[in-house]
């Protein structure tokens, strides 16, 4: 019988010295990064003309999410090109779309008053000779002053054949900016 | 399992005791009790003495009495469905001879027992005051390869949330994760259980008996038996044997699946009461095949094992259990979306974007999760004549997340995104008393110290450590053919976690909560005539909330909601009467049950007006918070038989979830479903010793109640499946092979579950043929 009681008081002194050694304390130094795409910069220039518009999401769920407004001149041309960033990581995730341009596409649609004023074309190609959009030509064409959308969308294309034109189900960015013209 | 009980209650005039054989009156007797494993009484064993033609049954304690004997020597034998059959030889000399027995549970191995129906429908319809349902080994064997969900899945009141063919939950009366209570070799479980996606860790080839406990279950369970109890049981000890094993083989058609396992047990002679068990099992598994579509990435793989030992003495018992579970899962590739926009435009095309071929590759997105069961059980005798038992249980559960890609990392499948490592030290003492009077009870003390952490990468749930500890006490009142029970308990849980205020970024911040409840149980069982037994349970549970449901943020794969935990959240309790009729009789079994489930507190996703916009996109919002619901409904079980040769049976389930509060319904509710079942037995002899053609068809409803406002789609129409096998048994020299042989879906009809979280990408899984194999060795 006492070794019974005895084996039973060794359990319970076992089940509370192994507990002692635990901590769930985080490492605040490495624990819980994930990584993510946090701002995507569209830049416009057309000759000494520079137009830069930030959509910054800084924790990547949508606190203090802010999307400059992008203001345009009528009657110009511009080229484009599209940078995203990791400011948590910080980590440049452009350099991650070129090297896999034949899983990923932009798509740029334009809406609001401006959808007949303003024209994006893709002049970037992956290696199948289909649209990438990490750079493109926007155009505005001559008018008064209107305002509008541009809905940018990176689709990531892993299982789902990447054919140029349709989207995926896989949305890694989806922003609109607001456009003025001038 | 219900053919079986039909099976059984058809064998119930096996053998007819004659008790009133005329002999000479002398004073000679022999009486004592009958005990079960756990020192228990064991009411309704057959007490015989086969020389003389005379026999009785013990009484509801246990205890029997056998007069009018003649002073010599005789050979009692005790038995009882699922036990051993026990023989005692006494020499009657003196007036009374008092003889007590311990009856051991028969193993796994052994044949069906010559069952008499008199004990079995004692049992039955006194079994307990709340809705239960058992699957023995014979049951279990029938479903060897299967995940416990689908295990599961055809009981009365049992359900599965499925995500995709590799996991599956049981659901009980409507609910499910932490919810319920699994009890894996006496240990509750304890694994991630922090979605609709993730299943409990446990591989039923090593289980002898499941028994189910529908509705709250809160004092004799603790913390989270709000639904109901699973209980796994791993197959008893052998003693005094050589060694002997099985070798169980199973393959399935529809995902091109094979699975076995294999066991190897003995009992040394040279240390009494020493018995041991070696058992291993592996499943693989390819991508499942909808009629239509291959359902890309749905493969899987699994190896498991255990270890167990025991000693047992009259008054001292000690076990030690040691089991892994290792799985890596895929996840359906079709359902790994972006936004909201990805997900609408997925179900409006209503099938995958891909067609994918059948591969056993098993790609990201997956999950590879790993559970260690360590458990040292001991039961001791007082000299007072109760029992002692203290159980401690370690459990390491790590669950590791693949996604489709590491975001922009080089190799997918490589680094999770996140890692979760669950370690939980459980400590059970119970004070069972030996029955005093009418009177039988229990008390108990038991604690958990419970840790979770996060790996460097990725966050689902924050860090956090958890001490719970309850103390409780039950009682039972047995007289004739009533038996009354109550209980109480009182919980206590202190948690520490350290959430970060973003999904990415934010400092780790200590938050301190303590919990508290007290839950209590009352129940009745009156047996109101031979056949017909009514038993009705009020009880109540309580559950902390989950650390998912207070600190959770972010985005939920595959539903696309933006899910937000509140750390303000209280606990959720539940008051639960059920009633049950339970009805044995020679040709037909029965068990009713309807029931109604009040829940305070109750823990939902409360949609949000607004969604929320990220970088990536729009997602609907939704914040944790509590309601009160009703969730009632009746569920259960008929089976009869036309003599020796055919029989039927109906299993059904309805649940009703109501949201009281705004007055809708409750999401995710199963729909009502009915399974008929018929079979057929074919003639016998000495070779052939079993061999049975059934048919089975499932009907299941659409769930037209669903809240409208949360609910993306409606749910899908209702389906009717077939079923059809055949079974047979079959001496090999001196083993006894069982096969069998079964195509489920047969008519191959398309349909998706609404309890199945794919049912928005692709419908559930086609036609599957499986057969199964199984071969005893080492014993004559």
């Amino acid at each position: 019988m006492k070794f019974h009681i005895r084996t039973l008081l060794v359990l319970l002194f076992l089940s509370f010295t192994l507990n002692a050694c635990d901590s769930a304390e985080p490492d605040h130094d490495h624990a819980g990064e994930e990584e993510l795409i946090t701002r995507v910069v569209v830049t416009l220039t057309s000759g000494t003309e520079t137009v830069t518009a930030n959509a910054n999401d800084p924790d990547g769920d949508g606190t203090g999410f802010e999307i400059d407004p992008i203001v345009l001149s009528s009657g110009t041309t511009y080229s484009g090109s599209i940078t995203l960033w990791d400011d948590v990581n910080l980590e440049n995730i452009t350099e991650e779309i070129e090297e896999e341009d034949d899983e990923h596409q932009f798509f740029y649609t334009v809406g609001g008053g401006v959808s007949d004023r303003v024209d994006v074309s893709i002049t970037d190609r992956d290696s199948n000779n289909l649209p990438v959009g990490l750079t493109f030509d926007l155009v505005v064409s001559d008018g008064g002053p209107a305002s509008g959308t541009l809905n940018v969308v990176l689709s990531h294309f892993d299982d789902q054949p990447k054919n140029g034109s349709d989207r995926s189900d896989e949305t890694d960015v989806n922003v609109t900016f607001t456009i003025s013209l001038q | 399992m219900s053919v079986n009980f039909a099976r059984l209650a058809g064998v119930f005039i096996l053998v007819v005791l004659v008790t009133g054989f005329p002999c000479e009156s002398s004073a000679q007797s022999v009486q004592g009790r009958v005990l079960d494993e756990n020192r228990m009484p064991l009411p309704g064993t057959q007490i015989v003495i086969p020389t003389l033609n005379q026999g009785t049954v013990s009484d509801e304690e246990g205890r029997y009495f056998l007069d009018h004997l003649e002073p010599g020597t005789y050979v009692v034998e005790y038995r009882f469905i699922g036990y051993k059959s026990e023989i005692r030889t006494i020499e009657m000399k003196s007036e009374i001879v008092v003889l007590d027995v311990q009856m051991v549970p028969e193993n796994v191995y052994l044949d069906e027992a010559v069952i008499t129906a008199e004990h079995q429908k004692e049992a039955m319809l006194k079994r307990s005051t709340q809705s239960v349902t058992v699957l023995r080994a014979a049951d279990l064997d029938s479903k060897s390869g299967l995940t416990l969900g689908e295990t599961l899945k055809d009981l009365p009141g049992v359900t599965t949330l499925s995500t995709g063919p590799s996991i599956s939950k049981p659901v009980i009366r409507g609910l499910h994760s932490q919810r319920l209570v699994v009890l894996n070799a006496g240990v509750a479980q304890e694994g991630q259980q922090w979605g609709g996606e993730h299943a409990p860790e446990i591989d039923p080839f090593a289980m002898a008996r499941i028994e189910v406990i529908k509705g709250a279950a809160g004092v004799e369970h603790g913390v989270g038996a709000i639904g109901g109890v699973i209980r796994l049981d791993p197959p008893d000890l052998p003693t005094n044997e050589s060694i002997s094993g099985r070798l169980m083989l199973s393959a399935f058609s529809n995902n091109r699946q094979g699975a076995g396992s294999l066991a190897l047990q003995g009992g040394p002679k040279a240390i009494r009461g020493f018995g041991w068990r070696l058992q291993g099992s592996m499943r693989r598994a390819g991508d499942s095949q909808t009629p239509d579509w291959v359902i890309g990435n749905s493969a899987f793989q699994e190896f498991d094992g255990s270890v167990s030992l025991g000693i047992e003495r009259d008054s001292f018992h000690l076990h030690a259990y040691y089991s892994h579970f290792g799985t890596t899962l895929g996840l359906f590739k079709g359902a790994h979306i972006g936004n909201m926009d990805d997900l609408l435009a997925a179900i409006e095309r209503g099938h995958p974007s891909v067609k994918y071929t059948f591969s056993y590759e098993i790609k990201a997105p997956k999950q590879t999760i790993n559970h260690d069961l360590v458990t040292i059980e001991s039961q001791f005798r007082l000299d007072s004549g109760d029992w002692i038992e203290a159980q401690y249980g370690l459990q390491s559960n790590r669950r590791e997340e693949y996604d489709a890609h590491c975001r922009f990392c080089d190799e997918p499948g490589k680094k999770p995104a996140f890692g979760l490592s669950l370690t939980t030290h459980t400590l059970d003492l119970k004070l069972r008393q030996k029955p005093r009077g009418k009177f039988l009870g229990v008390i108990g003390l038991s604690g958990m110290n419970q840790t979770n952490t996060n790996n460097e990468t990725g966050y689902l749930i924050p860090n956090f450590k958890a001490l719970t500890g309850g103390i409780y006490t039950r009682q039972t009142w047995v007289q004739g053919p009533l038996t009354l029970e109550s209980g109480i308990r009182y919980n206590y849980r202190w948690m520490e976690a350290f959430p970060r205020n973003s999904v990415s970024s934010g400092e780790f911040t200590l938050q301190n909560h303590t919990y508290s409840s007290l839950t209590a149980v009352v129940g009745a069982v009156w047996q109101f005539s031979d056949h017909w037994s009514l038993a009705s349970n009020l009880g109540s549970a309580w559950r902390p909330p989950g650390v998912n449901e207070l600190y959770n943020f972010g985005v939920h794969h595959g539903t696309a909601q933006f899910e937000t935990g509140d750390p303000t959240l209280g606990g959720e309790r539940n008051y639960n009467v059920d009633l049950t009729l339970r009805h044995v009789a020679e040709h037909s079994v029965a068990e009713i049950s309807v029931y109604n489930n009040q829940m305070n507190g109750y823990i939902y996703l409360h949609p949000q007006v607004d969604p929320v916009v990220t970088i990536r996109g729009t997602f609907p919002a939704f914040i944790y918070s509590q309601t009160n619901a009703v969730l009632r409904g009746i569920d259960g079980l008929l089976s009869h038989d036309f003599g020796d040769r055919f029989g039927m049976s109906v299993v059904g389930s309805m649940v009703r979830g109501r949201d009281t509060k705004s007055n809708d319904h409750l999401i995710s509710m199963p729909s009502d479903r009915l399974t008929l079942n018929g079979y057929v037995s074919l003639p016998t002899g000495t070779r052939i010793r079993e061999s049975e053609f059934h048919v089975e068809t499932l009907l299941v409803r659409k769930q037209n109640r669903f809240p409208t406002e949360i609910e993306l789609v409606e749910p899908p129409s209702g389906y009717a499946l077939l079923g059809a096998g055949f079974k047979g048994a079959f001496f090999f020299g001196p083993s006894l092979i069982r096969f069998s042989l079964d195509i489920n879906n047969i008519a191959n009809v398309a349909y998706r579950d609404y309890l199945s979280r794919f049912r928005y990408f692709v419908d559930d899984p086609g036609r599957n043929i499986s057969f199964r194999l199984q071969l005893p060795f080492g014993r004559s």
